[in-house]
């Protein structure tokens, strides 16, 4: 092992390093995950406003509900847009269990839904297969997913 | 991969916290490095180097480096 004689400069040097920046991680990471909020919010509030302004809102008049439905559709924009720039602001092993947490949840999304419509279409099941129950299951299968990364790497 | 990131650390009574802000990582990706959870990219051990003043190969070792060694040195004799 070799030895090293460290003088005050160098010293000093790596201490001026250790000062946190006033852009470091943590300051970005929080800004980011603000953002994503706030983008996550807004297309959950298009999408309520879209599947429920029709019928109680504006009595189902085309033009408010294709207003209503492009508005959903730039939040929507603005949400992946916002997850993308998230995800880069992450440490590489923040962005890898994130990323394997994604992969995770697409994956039982396709495994799963792929027989949940077969099995409608087959009346295999006795109820219509509604897309909402692969969202609710591939959002447990991410968290999920997301905490076992974080508990593997802890 | 073996490293000695804890050591060094240490002897420069440094916390996970301040050598995580100092690389620009989280405290618990520092976490995972140091106890072989997790290999960082080279990117982020050039940065490590750096910041301790020292070479790559001082902080970060392959496990299996002696034991390939030994292979070739075998093989170049036989």
């Amino acid at each position: 092992m070799s030895t090293k004689l460290y003088t005050k400069t160098t010293i000093g040097d790596m201490m001026n390093q250790l000062k946190p920046p006033e852009n470091g991680y943590k300051s970005r990471i929080r800004t980011s995950t603000i953002r994503l909020y706030r983008w996550h919010g807004a297309w959950a509030a298009a999408t309520m406003l879209m599947a429920f302004g029709p019928g109680f809102l504006w009595h189902r008049a085309l033009g408010l509900t294709l207003l209503a439905a492009g508005l959903d559709v730039a939040a929507g924009v603005g949400m992946i847009l916002a997850t993308k720039k998230f995800i880069e602001e992450l440490d590489e092993l923040q962005r890898k269990i994130f990323l394997n947490a994604l992969g995770i949840a697409v994956g039982v999304g396709l495994i799963a839904g792929v027989p949940w419509t077969v099995m409608d279409a087959y009346h295999v099941i006795h109820f219509h297969a509604n897309f909402g129950f692969l969202v609710i299951l591939q959002g447990l299968a991410f968290m999920v997913s997301l905490l076992y990364g974080t508990w593997r790497y802890r | 991969m073996k490293n000695r990131l804890k050591v060094l650390r240490a002897e420069r009574d440094w916390t996970q916290a301040q050598l995580a802000d100092a690389l620009d990582v989280s405290r618990q990706t520092i976490n995972a490095i140091e106890t072989g959870k997790f290999d960082p990219s080279l990117p982020l051990a050039f940065r490590a180097a750096r910041l301790f003043a020292l070479h790559i190969e001082e902080i970060f070792h392959d496990e299996d480096r002696s034991g390939l060694a030994t292979e070739i040195k075998k093989d170049t004799y036989v």
